[in-house]
């Protein structure tokens, strides 16, 4: 095999009417590099600085176990919260007509567009003891603001955007032949939603979740004020960061940042491979 | 059709609108069992609501439809048992082939349900009947369009329907694998002996494979009969017209005969102006020096099988399309430009509106 062969199939690619590919790919790597992998590269570098030994003492800090529990157990609640609630929402939105629809519509996009601090703000008020929400609840003796509780509804707050724009297209773009089809072989409307309905959304369903999930962890603004911050209970990995660095503890901080990275990835992967895993079982997407 | 034929699925009276547009209005039709039946109309022609107003799939706003002579319309879609096949199949994408045919079986009543081994024995045989042996574990993104069709069938075929519906089961083929299907199609309906009825907007498809047509125009039944009648005795000047393109000659009736491009053709309406069609393979065409109507020649094409002349006929704005076989004109040189004559073989005439 010749040379040119050979760099022809490292950088594979299919022909195609539109040129640029080295410039394109050149821009890309470069930009990815820059943006991307620079920063979290000098993260690494600077917990380095730490040594294997020093990191596992930082890492193994009950104060740090706890926040880093606290930021991934309610990132994840709060996911799955939203991916019920999302999914509920999407399905309305997509297949029935009502007045006010464009409304709502338009207010899925709010926890978006709100600052974080101002939703924090508002959730806290909400939820205070003596608040709207909190008041009543205090009464039956639950407590959100200033609890665990306040962060995971913080989260759901804010994630719940994404897993309604991740289902919604999917859902308007699904086939209503498909459930005429299981209808006409006998199947009832439940069997029709889990076994054909379902299966088809759940690819962008766990898209959505995993960004409600990747949001809710790295979330600072909208859940400090709700959260009440009390170390060991409601205080957020985040959080710990900021306390650390002004602290001037900026091993400290890169410690806790370089783990919630980790942990991070490992949960996308995670989600990752089960969509590969769904993908592959429509025969391996050659129309996805 | 008499009274005393009897019925698969009967449906009178049906009417529904979408909106202010009527769909179907006021159709009634007979199917007999075993049959295969054709639906034919252009498209919003109404057919496709007919067939899903049978299913179930769509509630008509008035009229009944009866399977055996019971009403159908406090059926559920299960209780039906209709086999229904989708014009653009809708496979379950995300099941292997063997579990979309399987589907309708493991989708039942536990206690009606078959065993895994009975359903996957049975599985085995419909890949086998629609030639699909040793493809149960592919998903349908990885078959053809015609081999998608067949698992649609397969999968239709599955739940032992007491009739099989389909919906322009060949619309998204193309025209090599389109023909193979029909035959095969055939040759299935003679094995199973299933009560089918299928829509479809090509005539030469209707009739080579039905055995009643149904055509439907505006959401109203034209007219019903075997491919023959319907072909040599349209009822209409629509149905004449949709089956193989005719021409149309404003002519005078006389004494039970009328003169239509140079041959009289009987008729049984009485004396008065009518309309004459005539199809474009109804058309002799003989050197100027024979009998018949004197037209020039503006093309020439060929296409396949057959050739299409293009004439230019006095008292006609349009120019007449005629079709010959290419082997009578193999011998023969048209002339672009040069004058025929023009006679009719048959032809068939309506009241004048």
């Amino acid at each position: 095999m010749n040379v040119a062969a050979a760099s022809s199939r490292v950088f594979a690619r299919a022909p195609s009417v539109l040129p640029g590919f080295g410039l394109t790919l050149g821009l890309t790597l470069t930009w990815t590099s820059l943006i991307v992998i620079l920063p979290l590269a000098a993260l690494f570098w600077r917990a380095s600085g730490l040594g294997f030994g020093g990191f596992v003492d930082l890492a193994s800090d009950a104060r740090v176990v706890s926040a880093l529990r606290l930021s991934f157990v309610a990132a994840i609640i709060g996911a799955a919260f939203n991916a019920a609630a999302g999914l509920l929402i999407a399905w309305v939105l997509v297949r029935y007509d009502f007045a006010g629809k464009r409304l709502v519509d338009a207010m899925i996009d709010l926890p978006f567009a709100l600052p974080t601090a101002v939703s924090g703000l508002a959730l806290a008020a909400l939820y205070a003891p003596n608040g709207w929400l909190g008041a009543p609840l205090a009464q039956l003796g639950i407590k959100i603001a200033f609890t665990p509780a306040g962060v995971v509804v913080a989260c759901m707050f804010i994630g719940l955007p994404f897993v309604v724009r991740q289902v919604q297209p999917v859902l308007a773009d699904l086939d209503r032949s498909l459930e005429e089809a299981a209808a006409t072989l006998g199947a009832s409307r439940t069997q029709t939603i889990v076994r054909v309905i379902f299966p088809a959304i759940l690819p962008a369903l766990l898209t959505g979740f995993a960004l409600a999930f990747a949001r809710g962890v790295g979330e600072y603004g909208s859940i400090i004020f709700i959260a009440g911050n009390l170390p060991f209970t409601s205080e957020i990995a985040p959080l710990l960061i900021i306390i650390r660095l002004e602290e001037f503890n900026y091993q400290g901080a890169t410690a806790i940042a370089v783990l919630m990275l980790l942990m991070s990835f490992a949960v996308l992967l995670a989600v990752n491979l089960l969509q590969s895993w769904s993908r592959r079982r429509t025969g391996g997407g050659r129309h996805a | 059709m008499s009274k005393s034929e009897p019925v698969a699925i009967g449906v009178s009276n049906l009417s529904h609108t979408f909106g202010d547009f009527p769909a179907l209005n006021n159709v009634s039709l007979d199917v007999r069992p075993g049959e295969l039946l054709a639906l034919l109309g252009p498209s919003g022609s109404g057919k496709t609501t007919l067939l899903r107003a049978i299913a179930g799939l769509a509630r008509p706003d008035s009229g009944v439809i009866s399977f055996q002579g019971a009403d159908a319309e406090g059926l559920s879609l299960r209780d039906r048992r209709v086999g229904f096949v989708f014009q653009q199949y809708a496979l379950f994408r995300h099941m292997t082939v063997a579990d979309n045919i399987g589907f309708g079986l493991r989708v039942r009543p536990r206690r009606r349900r078959p065993t895994r081994a009975a359903i996957a024995s049975r599985v085995a045989e419909l890949l086998a009947l629609v030639q699909l042996d040793g493809l149960g574990s592919r998903f349908p993104d990885q078959l053809s369009g015609g081999q998608r069709q067949r698992v649609a069938l397969a999968r239709a075929l599955a739940i032992e329907p007491q009739v099989l519906l389909l919906d322009e089961p060949f619309g998204a083929l193309d025209a090599k694998v389109r023909k193979e299907l029909r035959q095969w199609l055939r040759g299935l309906h003679k094995e199973t002996g299933l009560t089918t009825i299928f829509v479809t907007h090509d005539q030469e498809e209707a009739m080579e494979l039905a055995d009643r047509v149904v055509i439907m125009r505006e959401g109203r039944v034209e007219q019903v009969g075997t491919p023959a009648e319907i072909y040599d005795a349209p009822a209409t000047p629509f149905v004449c017209d949709f089956l193989g393109h005719a021409f149309r000659f404003s002519v005078a009736v006389q004494g039970g005969s009328a003169r239509v491009l140079g041959a009289d053709v009987a008729t049984k309406l009485a004396d008065g102006p009518a309309l004459a069609y005539v199809r474009s393979h109804d058309v002799a065409v003989a050197p100027v020096e024979a009998n018949g109507v004197a037209a020039r020649l503006l093309a020439l094409r060929g296409s396949g099988a057959s050739l299409a002349l293009e004439f230019a006929l006095p008292g006609l704005s349009a120019p007449v399309e005629v079709l010959c076989p290419r082997v009578n004109v193999a011998g023969e040189d048209f002339v672009v430009g040069a004058d025929y004559v023009l006679t009719a073989r048959a032809a068939h005439i309506f009241p004048a509106p």
